[in-house]
């Protein structure tokens, strides 16, 4: 989170909700290192990024979730199957993403 | 939360060290506590994970750990980037000041000799210090996230710089110096009172294999060992290794 608190501050301060999603463990390879975390505002305005672009509009489908409930989630994302559709890390790792509101 | 945000914008841009822990699977989950090297604390609870601060706090990575009830805590780490100290203002010591800005390292030179210490010489130096080693050390006050390079080839400098590191947390203590003058070195170190598992902390030669013969490649194998030590790693081919690439998270 450390890297996109300026934004996450600044956008608070506008009386906007705010979700962080932090990747929290990598298992192999992984595109973004612990600690990467990608900040979702309420009117839908994005910083940061928790994978290659890889499982970024997932997350962010899961964060409407948590901004609407404020109840966090634990995400794991693996390597992405055959069906083409699925959402997944093409390297072959796996990552953890914590997705909590801002409160 | 609100709060914290703004302390945690505060702690990015100082010099203080401290870890945010977040309860991330678990009973507790969604809990924050911040813990400050300075002992200031926002939050309540997550006793187990606290309890890891020290440890934690030197490793300066991000981590997620396991508490004995299966619950998980994400500990992310906040803190000014490494110090390079260099007492030396020899030629290495610019290239490794430049190295070492390219990884977002904080760069401190000091020499006794004014001459030698300037930033003309020095330019990649964001600290120019004239000062004896000791007192250059009493200064600078290495700490758990500094790392130790001496360079002079000069007892009269090496030797105290050397001794002075040793008194300090630095992760990192290097010094350069032929096979031949590390070992006479080790020798009048461990006449000067040093103990030997004090004098296994100094790498010398310092720096990693690969060859090199310029002061860049040279400054090139110094930094590459500090990252590995830092990370706890040997250093050698990713294709030989079996580990994993990135540094070890749990």
């Amino acid at each position: 989170m450390k890297e996109i608190l300026p934004e996450i501050e600044r956008w608070k301060e506008e009386g906007e909700q705010v979700v962080v999603a932090t990747v929290v463990a990598t298992r192999r390879s992984a595109p973004r290192p612990v600690g990467a975390s990608l900040a979702i505002s309420e009117s839908g305005k994005m910083c940061g990024s928790v994978s290659g672009g890889c499982v970024e509009s997932d997350v962010f489908e899961h964060a409407q979730e948590v901004l609407a409930t404020g109840e966090p989630k634990l995400l794991t994302y693996g390597i992405s199957d055959d069906e083409a559709w699925s959402v997944g890390l093409p390297c072959g790792g796996e990552i953890d993403v914590f997705v909590e509101r801002v409160e | 939360m609100a709060g914290l945000i703004h302390r945690l914008a505060e702690l990015r841009a100082s010099e203080e060290r401290g870890i945010l822990f977040t309860a991330v699977e678990g009973p507790a989950v969604g809990t924050k506590v911040l813990v400050l090297e300075s002992g200031e604390r926002i939050g309540e609870g997550l006793d187990e994970a606290v309890e890891r601060f020290d440890e934690l706090i030197r490793r300066a990575r991000n981590r997620l750990l396991e508490l004995s009830d299966g619950s998980k805590v994400f500990a992310e780490w906040y803190g000014p980037a490494p110090r390079l100290f260099v007492y030396g203002a020899v030629d290495t010591a610019e290239a490794l000041c430049r190295g070492a800005k390219l990884l977002g390292w904080r760069t401190i030179v000091a020499d006794a000799r004014a001459k030698f210490a300037t930033p003309e010489r020095i330019p990649s130096a964001d600290e120019l210090v004239v000062e004896w080693p000791q007192e250059a050390l009493a200064r600078v006050a290495p700490d758990h996230q500094t790392a130790i390079v001496v360079l002079t080839h000069d007892d009269k400098f090496d030797e105290p710089a050397l001794i002075g590191a040793l008194q300090t947390d630095a992760f990192y203590i290097g010094a350069l110096g032929s096979r031949r003058n590390q070992e006479r070195r080790r020798e009048r170190l461990l006449e000067a009172g040093v103990d030997e598992e004090a004098l296994e902390r100094i790498m010398g030669p310092c720096g990693l294999d690969i060859g090199a013969e310029t002061q860049e490649e040279t400054a090139l194998s110094i930094l590459a060992e500090i990252v590995a030590v830092r990370a706890g790693r040997e250093g050698g081919f990713l294709k030989n290794a079996r580990q994993r690439i990135h540094a070890e998270v749990e």
